[in-house]
């Protein structure tokens, strides 16, 4: 009998299109990602192929979120078939056994299921065959089939993850018959895995995360975390590792409960629902006299409209608030937002303080979200209300206005979702309440509510119900409305049509800053609203003539009974909204395409293309170097305008006369050239490229003037806003920003490789070589490109007089004239041409140390940090002094910046500082070293390494300035610190490098051939550095690098290369520690070290006798990924913890290995309770959780 | 004394179904019965007249509102109770009639409040004004449907088919609900079931096809039939034998055996006994004269 009711539930569904149709959409979305140049997912970049066993894995595991949709209808299918056609009466009274219909049921809706899931397998076989023959992707993007990841993803995702998705949604299933119960239970599936996504974000929550995923994507995640590009393209998911813990556990955990629901089912039909009231009667009241027949006054009838649209408000407005739909989407809402307020605002470990720009930022997606869910769903529910109710005949009998009713319907709509993002806003207070914030901006929330959530509300909610009423069909209306939601953004996306004004309720964004408040965008936001408000209005007055009134069917039919009862105000409303929406239309086009035009990023790809290959040939054109810069500017912030004149001198530094000037002017910049005794000769009006000619060459050694004049002032509104940098409060720009682009800018060139092929340009290096003889390359450093070496610069610099301005150097003069600020800045000391101008409303705290001025310029909303980051330029200041040389500047200035932009930057003596990190991190109870205080220190290294010394442009340049930097940092850090402290901060950095190798795009190079990459200048250079300090000393690596510096401080070119800082680091190194010069600097190397057991005996003396055997691999990895593994002769930790928690290292001993398997003895004093190898993590090892064991005595 | 006229009215329906085929009525104050079968054209001429459907020709007028181009001055006047009539969930009786009673245009709270109430009292339901009207019997949601088509003062009321599914002391209880208001308004009833047209319409009409075939008083439309109608009580398995020699105009089982009535105008003999013609019996003559 089992097979009996397995085989009828698969060949009946066989039998049916909807399997096909659901195949299809899997297949179709899974293809055209396959076949896409532009959609990347799944883990692909560089050099991992569009269908490598990772990707597939990748598509497998989140399709499979979608696929719980489809599992769904099938599982639902299964147990509820029978009731729903009425059906269980006669099916339960034969003779079946209970079991055989409970498990056939199951399990032939398990297997279709999974089914559906072969779609993603089709779409990669037909993508790897279609899109290469069709030249929509390169062959070379395409690898051999991967069988085995097909069949393993199919048995380790696919099946498992259905099995207990199933399981949960047959038991509720059967146990509740409701339709709408199972669906829920599918999004609490769903809503679990996002709430371990938020858990595996905490880099110390991983291994749970990867646990409590009941998916199985986390797990695979961390599995495939440090996977390199050719271990992403040969690897199929393996049944091992965290995968196989976390399948098994989920599959236990479904048997369970199937089980446990098959206990439960029985074929014995429950009653159903008691009458509630059965029992109230009594108690209303006995019958009044019978009434007289109330007499209508005739006035108060037939002006109802208000009454009209109010009555149907409510009537809606409450069915919907009383929904379970909306009752357990709100809940859902809520629980997600505690989730991610819970697990979020993570940096390196610290949390920041709930603002209020966090809490938007979270609310509003998560709202939007909803609210859309909501809108689509109540749309459709709300349009055919009164018919699913049969109520409509009497309804549209009335004399009331079909367009009242409409208003009224969409109101309750807009009002609900409203409610919705509102009652998310009042748990994000008090989310900052029980954080002891108490700062609660109410306005902020209620404005960010408005612009970014209401408007978006009600131009959805009135378009979607037109869709409803144009389509009068429910649920081909919903079809309508989700390809409108979706499939609307990809098809403009496609067709490259980036203005907002097409894309339905889309508004430029504005983002929240403590400094600048909504931003520059507010005002493009105010009009698009408008006329997205207007556009809603005019679709829902519209849907009012197509409103089905009585039974008509046709539109034919539904325009005749409208005309009839629609009179002149509506067709006066139409027109009255119709003209105003397209006078705001084209007010809004006007600013936007006409004033303000904007390519799209096509066309912006082209144009780089055009220009590399137009000017390439110029690019080693000799220039005379800039030596002499002097600023005029003004700022006005008010006005978000920003003038500039600059006096520039230049000389030339080659060896022959020099007869032309170039430059890259941005077609959009406002940048005016004034060049004496020359004349422009060339000028490529759309790339911006032209070339001046001097009437006398400039002979080697002269030098000459010129002026540059830049103006911006921001003009109407943007489609997007373009300038961020002059604002009104926060206005932060580099110089670079000001002046016209010298000479051939080679950071305009296209760097992605797979973009370059298409557009046939040549193969291009991220960074020249390394090289030992470099006479013309070393004669360039990597931030000024060659255009200037050391340049002396004077600022003068005003703004409002509410602001203060700031520029490099000291200040030497303020002076306050016509209501404006004005400021004489000049650099101390010679620098690199690479500063910036700040204007703020700005507190400011000082202290002085040894005749620097230390300064904190600061919002005065952000003081809480403040007197930490002038200790840290302190402490940062008295090591770098102390150990690596004098501070050239006489002042250190750490400058807040809005929030647009999330990092900190180093310019000679100041540091510009966003306001997203550091100021709001809650350092409460953090008396140690933190990020905090290490991004000071590593700016204010920076002042060193940058700043007195700067690599050539060069393959492992950024090793001696970033590197050094964030070794610098550590250095001030761990004064104060415990080594295990230190490790616990260093994981971070660990992380970076070996996640950033996995999504290596081109290949990995070693440390000192680092180019410019985060991940190995920061990450890798941290972490070798640290080790090498530890290994070599402090003290020894510090003078390696002092004298390195104090050869090449403030020189000219040649600029040093990382093979310089060779020389001076190798007389620093032990002879028996040399190898790791070449291991940790010059090559790739990791290491796979285990422990894999731990003896412990007690022996006569008391003392306890501990004998380890351990794994110790060292392998070496080539730039393409490949391994090859190397004879361990390696210098190894080996330590005890006295406890579990890995608190406290009693002891440590450095050992030597040369054998693979290698067997240790010690003797301690007292019993450990762990024993490690590398305890320290200074070695880098991808699997750390196999390092050490717990100790157990044998007796 | 209001007057409905209906002249040629017409309407086919896109799959090719003729409702309504030259429809002529003219009616005033009082019951009107509409007798036909199932699938008669009856909901289509209700809900033409109730402004929920366009017609395809002809004319509807009350008094002087042109019914098919002036939806909304009918509305202001009618009372409408569907075949189908349905009600919100979450909602009480008193809640819904609320509702309705603002779009019928009662805008004034008091007067609405006082509305409801009275009305709800009229059709024996203000006990359970403050219940659910979803967990009403069948009976108790047609009794709130007959409120709201009370509601205002129509001069036209329409009730389609409203006692399909009421047992007989519900039913009962209707009719007098809608005597009581029949004597001052036009009341068009339409129905299956002929002992309702019989206990209560002083005019009524037959429609088939589409077609009136009958109009007129139920009186005229059994004198008509008077000595005409027979009846006899038969085997089962004489049936065909009987239907090919006479004109049968029904068959029906009497304790257990068929009874057929027979039209003819003189005594068929061979047993038949004369009946008295009912309403029954004039419904199937003009229905089946039609098919013949």
């Amino acid at each position: 009998m089992f097979f009996e009711f397995f085989s009828k539930e698969v060949i009946t569904a066989l039998k049916k299109p909807m399997i096909y149709i659901f195949i299809f959409i899997v297949a179709l979305l899974v293809f055209g990602a396959v076949v896409s140049d532009n959609v990347i997912i799944g883990g692909v970049f560089g050099d991992v192929k569009k269908n490598a066993p990772v990707v597939v894995a990748n598509y497998v595991a989140i399709l499979n979120i979608f696929g719980l949709l489809f599992a769904t209808a099938f599982f639902n299918n299964a147990a509820l078939r029978d009731y729903q056609y009425g059906f269980q009466e006669i099916m339960f009274t034969t003779p079946i056994s209970k079991s055989d219909y409970f498990f056939g049921r199951f399990c032939g809706a398990w297997l279709l299921s999974t089914l559906v899931m072969l779609g993603i397998y089709l779409a990669f076989l037909a993508g790897a065959a279609i899109g290469p023959a069709m030249h929509w992707i390169g062959a070379e993007r395409v690898g051999p089939t991967p069988w085995l990841a097909f069949l393993n993803s199919y048995l380790l995702f696919v099946v498992p993850n259905m099995f207990f998705a199933g399981a949960i949604i047959f038991a509720l299933a059967t146990q509740f018959k409701s339709t709408i119960v199972s669906f829920v239970g599918t999004l609490f599936i769903i809503i679990g895995y996002i709430v371990s996504l938020n858990l595996a974000s905490d880099i110390d929550n991983q291994a749970t995360a990867a646990l409590v995923d009941v998916f199985g994507i986390a797990a695979y995640t961390l599995d495939t975390e440090y996977f390199t590009p050719l271990e992403r393209n040969t690897l199929a998911p393996a049944f091992s590792g965290y995968l196989l813990l976390n399948r098994m556990l989920w599959f236990a955990v479904g048997l369970v409960i199937l089980f446990f629901a098959a206990y439960r089912f029985s074929f014995t039909t429950k009653n159903s629902k008691q009458k509630k009231s059965a029992t109230k009667s009594a108690k209303t009241k006995a019958a009044p006299q019978p009434l007289a027949k109330p007499v209508l006054s005739a006035s108060a009838q037939h002006h109802t409209g208000w009454a009209t649209f109010w009555s149907f408000f409510k009537t809606n407005a409450l069915s919907i608030g009383k929904s379970t739909t909306f009752v357990i989407l709100l809940l859902f809402a809520i629980i997600l937002l505690v989730s991610n307020l819970w697990g979020g605002f993570e940096y390196f470990g610290l949390k920041s303080y709930p603002v209020t720009y966090k809490m938007i930022d979270e609310i509003s997606s998560l709202a939007s979200l909803f609210v859309l869910i909501v809108l689509v769903f109540f749309s459709g529910e709300l349009v055919w209300r009164d018919r699913d109710n049969h109520l409509n005949e009497v309804v549209d009998a009335t004399p009331h206005h079909s367009v009242i009713s409409l208003l009224a319907k969409t109101a309750s709509l807009v009002v609900l979702g409203s409610v919705l993002h509102l009652v998310l806003i009042l748990v994000g207070m008090l989310y900052q309440t029980f954080n002891g914030y108490t700062n609660y901006e109410v306005g902020v929330y209620l404005t960010d509510f408005l612009t970014d959530g209401f408007v978006l509300y009600l131009v959805w909610g009135t378009f979607l119900v037109f869709i409803q009423v144009l389509v009068n069909q429910k649920y081909l209306g919903y079809f309508v409305s989700v390809l409108f939601l979706f499939v609307l953004d990809i098809l403009f996306s496609i067709i490259q049509v980036e203005s907002k004004m097409f894309l339905i309720g889309e508004t430029p964004q504005t983002a929240y800053s403590d400094m600048n408040g909504f931003g520059p965008a507010s005002t493009a936001q105010w009009w698009f609203s408008n006329y997205w408000v207007l556009f809603g209005l005019l679709s829902l007055i519209i849907a009012g003539l197509c409103w089905p009134r009585g039974l008509n069917r046709s539109l034919k039919d539904r325009f005749a009974t409208s005309r009839k009862s629609l009179g002149k105000s509506y067709f006066g409303t139409l027109g009255f909204l119709g003209l105003a929406w397209l006078a705001v239309g084209a007010f809004v086009f006007y600013n936007t395409q006409v004033l303000n035009p904007y390519k799209t990023s096509k066309e912006q790809e082209r144009l780089q293309v055009q220009y590399e290959k137009d000017y390439k040939k110029y690019e080693n054109v000799p220039l005379p170097m800039v030596t002499d810069l002097t600023y005029y500017i003004d700022i006005y912030p008010a006005e978000r305008t920003v003038r500039a004149k600059v006096d520039l001198l230049l000389r030339n530094n080659a060896d022959r006369p020099i007869d032309s000037l170039h430059f890259t002017l941005d077609s959009d910049d406002p940048i005016q050239l004034d060049i004496p005794n020359s004349k422009r000769v060339f000028f490529d009006e759309k790339l911006g490229y032209c070339i001046y000619q001097l009437n006398t060459s400039l002979q080697p050694g002269d030098s000459l003037r010129m002026v540059t004049h830049y103006a911006y002032a921001a003009k109407g509104f943007e489609n997007e806003v373009s300038n961020m940098s002059v604002l009104t409060n926060g206005t932060f720009f580099n110089n670079s920003d000001i002046l016209p682009g010298y000479g051939y800018q080679k950071g305009a060139e296209l760097s992605d490789k797979n973009k370059r092929r298409k557009y046939d340009l040549p193969e291009r290096a991220r960074m020249p070589e390394l090289q030992a003889e470099c006479s013309e390359l070393c004669r360039k450093n990597y931030i000024s490109e060659g255009h200037a070496d050391w340049v002396n610069v004077d600022t003068y610099i005003s703004t409002s007089a509410d602001q203060i301005a700031i520029a490099p150097g000291s200040l030497l003069k303020t002076t306050e004239k016509d209501g404006r600020r004005q400021y004489h800045y000049r650099l101390d000391h010679p620098s690199q041409n690479f500063y910036s101008f700040m204007s703020a409303d700005y507190e400011v705290a000082t202290r002085k140390w040894k005749g620097i001025d230390l300064e904190v310029y600061y919002d005065r909303k952000h003081a809480v940090n403040v007197d930490r980051m002038l200790d840290a330029m302190q402490k940062s200041l008295a090591y770098y002094t102390t150990h690596f040389g004098p501070y050239y500047h006489r002042q250190a200035r750490i400058i807040e910046f809005p929030r647009y932009a999330t990092f900190a930057q180093a310019f000679p003596g100041t540091m510009p500082y966003s306001e997203a990190i550091g100021f709001i991190v809650d350092l409460e109870g953090e008396d140690k070293n933190n990020v905090i205080d290490a991004v000071i220190a590593h700016e204010m290294a920076h002042q060193y390494w940058a700043h007195q010394v700067i690599g050539a442009e060069m393959q492992g340049a950024t090793m001696l300035s970033e590197s050094f930097a964030e070794y610098s940092a550590l250095m001030v850090m761990k004064q104060e610190t415990t080594p295990l402290q230190m490790k616990d901060f260093l994981k971070y950095d660990l992380q970076r490098y070996l996640r950033g190798r996995s999504s290596e795009s081109d290949k990995e190079l070693p440390l000192m051939k680092v180019e410019n990459q985060g991940h190995i200048h920061y990450g890798k250079g941290a972490v070798i550095l640290y080790a090498l300090q530890n290994y070599i000393g402090e003290d020894s690596l510090n003078l390696a690098l002092k004298n390195f510096l104090e050869a090449y401080r403030y020189q000219d070119p040649p600029y040093p290369t990382s093979l310089d800082f060779m020389r001076y680091l190798r007389p620093q190194v032990p002879d028996s520690l040399q190898y790791l010069i070449k291991d940790w600097l010059e090559d790739i190397t990791l290491y796979d070290l285990r422990l894999k057991e731990v003896a412990c005996t007690k022996n006569s003396n008391g003392k306890y006798e501990l004998t380890l055997d351990l794994i110790a691999k060292k392998t070496k990895a080539a730039p393409d990924g490949t391994i090859t593994e190397v004879p361990i002769a390696d210098w190894v930790d080996i330590g005890f913890y006295a406890d579990n928690e890995e608190e406290e290292l009693f002891f440590q001993q450095r050992v030597y290995l040369d054998q693979e398997n290698a067997q240790l003895k010690f003797v301690l004093d007292s019993l450990p309770a762990e024993a490690a190898v590398d305890p320290l993590r200074l070695l880098i090892d991808r699997i750390y959780d196999d390092n050490s064991k717990k100790v157990v005595l044998v007796e | 004394m209001s007057l409905l006229k209906i002249t040629n009215l017409n309407k086919t329906y896109p799959n090719g179904t003729q409702a309504l085929v030259d429809v002529n009525l003219e009616l005033s104050n009082g019951m009107f019965g509409l007798l036909g079968p199932n699938g008669a054209g009856k909901s289509s001429l209700m809900r033409t007249l109730a402004t929920l459907q366009e017609a395809d020709s002809g004319s509807a007028f009350l008094d002087d509102i042109d019914m098919l181009n002036n939806p909304q001055a009918v509305r202001q006047t009618l009372g409408y109770l569907p075949q189908e009539f349905g009600v919100y969930p979450r909602i009480t009786a008193a809640q819904l009639l609320d509702h309705l009673c603002i779009l019928k245009g009662v805008a004034n709270k008091n007067e609405r409040r006082e509305l409801v109430d009275y009305l709800l009292q009229k059709v024996n339901l203000y006990e359970e004004r403050n219940k659910s009207v979803k967990g009403f019997s069948g009976g108790m949601k047609q009794r709130v449907g007959i409120a709201q088509a009370l509601i205002g003062n129509p001069q036209l009321i329409i009730v389609d088919e409203p006692t399909a599914g009421l047992d007989p002391g519900e039913r009962n209880r209707f009719h007098n609900l809608l005597a009581e208001v029949g004597e001052e308004v036009i009341v068009i009833l339409s129905t299956h079931i002929v002992d309702d047209v019989k206990e209560l319409c002083t005019h009524m009409a037959i429609m088939n096809l589409g077609r009136i075939v009958y109009n007129g008083t139920p009186a005229d439309a059994l004198s008509e039939l008077n000595g005409k109608v027979w009846r006899k009580t038969i085997e089962r398995s004489e049936k065909e034998a009987y239907q090919s020699a006479y004109h049968v105009i029904s068959d029906k089982m009497v304790a257990g055996r068929p009874q057929i009535h027979v039209l003819s105008e003189v005594n068929p003999g061979n047993d038949f006994e004369e009946s008295e013609p009912d309403l029954e019996d004039v419904f199937f003559t003009h229905i089946h004269a039609l098919q013949a």
